[in-house]
């Protein structure tokens, strides 16, 4: 047998494995280079999706603004009551929607995602953001109003509805991020809060509920 | 070369060919093998697309925001539930909170100049689908797929990996079987959930109860 014939199998052997190491390192270790693409302009089309840049337009952005004064299809228009908690510069005192179990559900969950996180899921305005802010000793920071105070009980419920909207002293606006059905829903539920935490008195019950609670208490 | 009997041209192997019969045979049974291994891993969706970590504009974190301050991931995705992008936040809501907070921090440097001008933050898109796929994000979130069946335990990530290989069979492999991954729709943004019950029995229950039907024909996604 001539010499090298050992070393050359063992040269390739192990040769054989730089691919598979190389492989193997490709799929345990993160990559900052995205997936390879075989077909480049079937799966990036030139075409405007979601978010996409576009160069077409001076500042970039494929999704255009809408021009100023337009409205969108599902906009409420003519219900100030509705869209803007004030009717002739009154704050509306009731719900201009009807109130049941399913806006409360809903607004517990819009409740829970948008506002716990700063005014907490009792509304005493002990959230993560606030434990947050103090733990970094934020001089800016201004703890959350206590949504459960008697100065929020009495404020109508188009007040709360407009500082969810437009934002209040260091609040910021949410309309972009909460819809107006949503906003009356999250009213709604910070209106059960206060009740929960001591705003109801024996009285605010029906008389059926009173014998009940009388029942419970005996 | 030697000559035969006859005169004509011929080749012999060496006696010591004998010796590498064996070898070689191997050697040529194990090629096709290697090299059609060797092309699996290269196109496995687990060798091209998970673990892409590209390296974003703004260091955020999301084990910090949606792990241990436990945001919602819709306090920012708000578009998750009603449209086929789960969508970017603007950089009003990073202000929501970094106008009071981290006001100085130079890792917010970039978040405050967009703020001012008006200009996205170009963050780079990790989960791309083909621009030939349609997928829609409410028409999963709201029938009960978590967001951490596609996109892993983003609550533990300093900076986002793509944690799934969104390719086809990938996506069929759950319209084929959705009883493996649905869970009760308030719990689609929760974050490590875990099945009281076994997960199949509860999946089938749920399959059930809201009669949830994943088409698998190619006009689903392909349109």
């Amino acid at each position: 047998m001539p010499k090298p014939f050992t070393s050359i199998v063992l040269v390739l052997t192990l040769l054989m494995m730089i691919p598979l190491a190389l492989l193997a390192k490709q799929r345990v270790i993160k990559g900052r280079s995205p997936r390879a693409s075989l077909v480049w302009d079937m799966d990036n089309q030139d075409k405007v999706k979601t978010q996409k840049a576009n160069a077409m337009f001076a500042d970039g952005r494929g999704m255009r603004l809408p021009p100023e004064g337009t409205v969108a299809r599902d906009d409420v228009v003519g219900n100030p009551g509705l869209t803007e908690g004030m009717v002739d510069g009154v704050w509306v005192e009731a719900f201009p929607v009807p109130v049941d179990e399913a806006l409360l559900t809903r607004g517990r969950e819009r409740f829970e995602i948008y506002c716990a996180v700063c005014h907490g899921y009792s509304g005493e305005g002990d959230g993560m953001i606030n434990k947050r802010a103090n733990s970094l000793m934020e001089g800016t920071w201004v703890p959350p109003t206590n949504l459960v105070s008697d100065a929020v009980v009495a404020r109508p419920v188009g007040h709360l509805y407009n500082t969810i909207r437009r934002g209040i002293r260091n609040m910021p606006p949410y309309a972009a991020q909460i819809p107006v059905d949503d906003r009356w829903a999250i009213v709604s539920y910070v209106r059960a809060l206060q009740l929960s935490r001591g705003a109801a008195t024996v009285s605010d019950l029906s008389a059926e509920d009173r014998v009940a609670l009388g029942a419970a208490a005996e | 070369m030697d000559h035969d009997k006859q005169g004509r041209d011929s080749f012999e192997f060496p006696k010591w060919a004998n010796a590498i019969r064996l070898p070689v045979a191997l050697m040529a049974a194990g090629a096709p093998v290697y090299i059609l291994g060797m092309l699996y891993l290269l196109f496995d969706p687990g060798t091209t697309s998970v673990g892409y970590q590209p390296e974003q504009p703004v260091s955020y974190s999301h084990r910090l925001h949606a792990g241990e301050l436990g945001i919602d991931c819709r306090y920012c995705h708000t578009g998750v539930e009603k449209g086929a992008a789960a969508t970017l936040p603007p950089t009003q809501t990073c202000m929501n909170c970094h106008a009071t907070i981290k006001t100085e921090s130079d890792r917010l440097t970039l978040v405050r100049e967009s703020y001012q001008t008006g200009l996205p933050i170009e963050w780079v898109r990790i989960h791309d689908l083909p621009d030939f796929v349609y997928f829609n994000h409410s028409a999963h979130v709201t029938r009960g797929i978590g967001c951490e069946s596609c996109h892993g335990r983003i609550d533990q990530m300093e900076v986002v990996s793509q944690a799934e290989g969104l390719n086809m069979g990938w996506c069929l492999g759950c319209h084929r079987d959705p009883e493996a991954h649905l869970r009760p729709v308030d719990e689609a943004t929760t974050m490590g959930w875990t099945p009281g019950l076994d997960q199949r029995e509860l999946g089938a229950q749920l399959r059930e109860a809201r009669n949830i039907n994943p088409p698998t024909d190619c006009s689903t996604c392909h349109r």
